[in-house]
């Protein structure tokens, strides 16, 4: 079960409103490859891997993002705090006003609502592993869009952190993999899934 | 002598730093040298929790942490999302 620590990871301190970058920042709450897919994608895995560390790791990171997606919601929550209704038709966030006025909603920048088919649990642990890893690149690409669009230090700021903490992801998705393959056929990797056959692969420390 | 903010910003560092062992013990967990510099950030956490209680009160983290007292402390003060510190 989770516990909630009642503190941002990171800190998230935005001094002046606005909408528009709120606008872009939006999709790495509610878009493909932001932080709610990225915590659903690795807490939904990880009941069906078959190793523990898998299992550790898949909860553990999956736990991060959810503190991630709740740093990118105060990030949108204080640059669409106290808006007038002219800034808010000037940057074009009256489209998302109409239907949620400042509320913090799961979009992507492009207004799609998220959904669950950005994640896959295929329940073949070298499968879901490699779509871990493609997930980490794509949030990286995504805060790195971000940081071209982006000019303003107090956003640009827990956006950085962000940024830095999928690349560490990465590599622990990586080594996860290769103790996964390390019980396996060397010879054939994908000859069962040790997700589901009986028998497959053995035992390491 | 630190101020609250500081004190603040110094636990969630060293938090920082447990969870970070923690994801890498997950894919090391044999690695001993790990081990020791987790147990080492507790032990420096607890240090700091000590001196941050002796000088401003219950640091509240988890909602079994708080004493209730008149009212009841988790709901008061500031949310993580609002820019509103008591730093």
């Amino acid at each position: 079960m989770w516990q909630y620590n009642k503190k941002l990871q990171y800190p998230v301190k935005i001094s002046k409103p606005d909408p528009r970058t709120a606008q872009i920042i939006i999709s790495q709450f509610g878009g493909p490859d932001g932080e709610l897919s990225a915590s659903m994608r690795y807490l939904t895995q990880r009941y069906n891997m078959p190793y523990d560390e898998l299992k550790g790791l898949l909860t553990d990171i999956g736990t991060e993002e959810l503190a991630h997606m709740e740093m990118i919601c105060a990030i949108v929550y204080q640059l669409t705090k106290n808006l007038s209704i002219e800034e808010i038709k000037k940057s074009g966030f009256d489209k998302y006003y109409v239907d949620h006025t400042s509320a913090v909603y799961p979009i992507a920048a492009s207004g799609l609502p998220w959904r669950a088919e950005y994640i896959q649990a295929k329940g073949d642990p070298i499968s879901d592993l490699h779509e871990d890893l493609a997930a980490e690149q794509k949030a990286r690409t995504t805060y790195d869009n971000i940081l071209r669009l982006i000019d303003n230090p107090e956003v640009r700021d827990p956006i950085k952190f962000l940024r830095q903490r999928e690349v560490v992801h990465y590599q622990r998705f990586g080594e996860g993999l290769e103790r996964t393959k390390q019980r396996l056929n060397a010879r054939n990797f994908y000859a069962c899934n040790p997700a589901f056959d009986k028998n497959c692969g053995i035992d390491i420390v | 002598m630190q101020n609250k903010a500081e004190l603040k910003r110094r636990i969630d560092a060293i938090d920082f730093a447990i969870y970070e062992s923690v994801l890498f013990l997950d894919t090391h967990p044999t690695d001993h040298r790990a081990m020791t510099a987790f147990e080492n950030y507790k032990r420096r956490r607890a240090e700091l929790i000590r001196e941050y209680e002796s000088k401003f009160g219950p640091y509240i983290k988890q909602v079994d942490d708080v004493t209730p007292g008149k009212t009841w402390a988790w709901i008061k003060q500031p949310w993580p999302w609002e820019n509103k510190g008591d730093d």
